[in-house]
């Protein structure tokens, strides 16, 4: 079954980007907008775009009902949800499914399942893949320190009930574990009313490792390699890589192998990431979850293995299958993504909208911006910050490392504060050059030599 | 410290605040506090004030479902036309009538049911509070008012067709 026509749910860069390879593949576009985005880049591109409400998400972007009537209504038999939004909303793919429109992406249970962190994490583990070792409920002081020392110290004691980091209390020897048992077990009475506590391995220096994969919706599973996304501030990464220099090469396999057990366990229809926590002492990495929706960064791994993920969507989506087999994916060289937001990195990533009133992108060998913003653009206040992607490839690391920093350096951007001066010090700093990071190093490390700097 | 609380009738769009953005950041203005129809504006100098005035103010602006009238997509496909201008909408407005406009995407039903008699005819007069159509979304169905006391002059788009969110419906010439 071919697709004739696609409805784009989504809005900025990644509307740009699905529309790119829609229209590359012939297919017919309709994108729905916010009041706000009507003459935006999106809806200039597509064949048409309707208006499915203000500005605000909630009555526009967010809202499944409005969004499946519109692309029924233009005709549309395929809907695209990008990232963020509702593309992880299981109801989303489920109304289309009533409607008879294919949703370009999992299975609606698939959604559900991989949503819920504690189904995921006991799928996982049924499938064969580690996740951070630790122990169910540890009732008495003995019964930590035997735990303690079957994981290895050092341990964290966590409450039960806890969460947000409130009853962690972390022990490098036996005799803190002492303390941190009696701490642990007060705050979570007093915090939670409930002094439960379970010990989990204290990973002390981690890196973010995820592998992309796609699968058919029938088992089989073609993995795009890995992506190194350590650079992050409370959670949110800035720049991402492919692939993981800092991953020993014999396991770089064995992630992509349990990348692979997980989804193909799952069924996994369409494109997904499967993220790892990886343990540099150690050298072993842990299951973290499953995102079900093409990623901001899924351009690094196009660089490395020359392949258009969302055209591999489109494929799946039709019920073509995934196009290719794990031995057609070939990889070749280094790419680094970084994410321009209209944040102030020198006033606490404080969002600023605003207009741009100078534009000139940078250009030159193994250079690729994905944006939708252009000279004249207003970045406007009701979406998330970012206002492009830009990536560099090179032969190797240190040469894309080069062309990342000369592409910042080149980027004429004026109007809203951005998020470049910090993407240009990170890449010109000796910790991030020789790939001596965690993801603790922008928070610890970047960003004081940042505002010292 | 200055307030600045206007009452306003007009409608707003997206280039209006923009331009009251520019308005207050070449002003000597600490804050602004702008409260219109639905839709309140919050502006401050003062990054901090910004962050405490947040909870409050989910979003930025809040623009009411019915804030303001635009042209008509066409239906099918083909390349979507250059966005009219303001004034393009204005004058496309029958003389002296107020538009009743669509408050979301959906499809528009002139009658209750299939084969019931319309709500309104054209030249038929209508109360504010009166019912004149129906949006329909995935089968839930939401009534729309006249708003206005007057007179029907023009009805704007077929029955079942889509309508956009803010499209014109109806042009009501008041009593």
């Amino acid at each position: 079954m071919a697709l004739n026509r696609l409805f784009i749910a989504n809005r900025g860069e990644i509307a740009v980007r699905i529309l790119r390879t829609a229209k590359r593949l012939g297919l017919e576009t309709v994108i729905g907008v916010s009041e706000a985005d009507r003459e935006s880049m999106g809806a200039e591109m597509a064949d048409r775009a309707v208006v499915l409400g203000p500005a605000p998400s909630a009555k526009s972007y967010l809202d499944e009902r409005l969004i499946v009537h519109a692309a029924k209504m233009t005709g549309c038999d395929a809907l695209h949800p990008g990232y963020g939004f509702l593309s992880e909303k299981a109801k989303l793919a489920s109304l289309c499914e009533e409607e008879g429109i294919v949703f370009v992406g999992p299975r609606p249970e698939t959604i559900d399942m991989l949503g819920d962190k504690l189904s995921a994490r006991t799928m996982a583990l049924q499938a064969g893949v580690q996740t951070v070792p630790g122990t169910d409920h540890v009732a008495t002081i003995a019964d930590a320190k035997h735990a303690a020392e079957q994981l290895g110290y050092p341990v964290v004691m966590k409450a039960s009930a806890g969460g947000g980091g409130r009853g962690m209390f972390m022990a490098r020897s036996a005799e803190e574990l002492d303390i941190s048992f009696e701490h642990a077990s007060r705050e979570a009475e007093n915090a939670f009313g409930d002094n439960r506590l379970y010990m989990e391995r204290f990973v002390e220096r981690a890196r973010h490792v995820e592998v992309q994969i796609v699968g058919d919706g029938e088992g089989t599973i073609v993995h795009f390699g890995e992506r190194d996304c350590t650079v992050q501030r409370r959670y949110q990464k800035l720049i991402e890589e492919a692939t993981s220099t800092a991953l020993p090469i014999r396991l770089r396999r064995k992630l992509h192998e349990a990348a692979i057990r997980i989804t193909s366990f799952a069924k996994y229809r369409n494109a997904g990431t499967v993220e790892f926590l990886y343990d540099v002492d150690r050298e072993d990495f842990y299951f973290i979850e499953v995102n079900s929706r093409i990623q901001v960064e899924h351009p690094v791994s196009e660089e490395v293995t020359g392949e258009d993920l969302i055209a591999r969507q489109l494929n799946v989506a039709a019920g073509q299958g995934i196009g290719l087999s794990q031995a057609d994916v070939h990889f070749r060289g280094h790419a680094i993504e970084c994410r321009i937001n209209a944040e102030d990195p020198f006033n606490n990533f404080m969002p600023a909208p605003g207009r741009i009133t100078a534009w000139t992108p940078p250009s030159g060998e193994g250079i690729r911006l994905d944006t939708h913003a252009r000279m004249g653009y207003l970045v406007p206040p009701f979406y998330d910050s970012m206002i492009g992607k830009l990536i560099a490839k090179g032969r190797d690391r240190s040469e894309a490392i080069e062309r990342i920093l000369k592409a910042i350096r080149d980027f004429r951007l004026e109007g809203p504060n951005t998020t470049l001066p910090l993407l240009s010090f990170v890449a010109t700093h000796t910790d991030f050059r020789e790939n001596r990071i965690t993801t603790r190093w922008l928070e610890d490390k970047g960003l004081p030599d940042f505002s010292k700097a | 410290m200055t307030e600045n609380e206007k009452k306003m009738t007009a409608v707003v769009k997206p280039e209006d605040i923009e331009s009251l953005i520019e308005l207050f950041e070449a002003s000597d203005w600490d804050e602004m506090h702008l409260e219109i129809e639905g839709l309140e504006l919050f502006l401050s100098s003062d990054p901090k004030a910004r962050i405490a005035a947040q909870p409050q103010h989910p979003t930025a602006t809040h623009a009411s479902a019915s804030a303001h009238a635009h042209a008509t997509t066409p239906q099918g496909m083909g390349h979507l036309a250059p966005p009219p201008t303001p004034a393009k909408e204005v004058s496309s407005a029958p003389e002296g009538c107020i538009a009743v406009n669509a408050p979301n995407l959906g499809t528009f039903y002139r009658a209750p049911k299939p084969g019931a008699a319309s709500y309104v005819e054209l030249g038929q007069s209508v109360t504010a509070d009166m019912e004149i159509c129906l949006i329909e979304v995935m089968k839930l169905f939401t009534s729309v008012r006249a708003g206005t006391a007057g007179v029907i002059r023009e009805i704007c788009v077929d029955d079942a067709e889509m309508v956009e969110y803010g499209q014109t419906l109806f042009y009501i010439e008041p009593a």
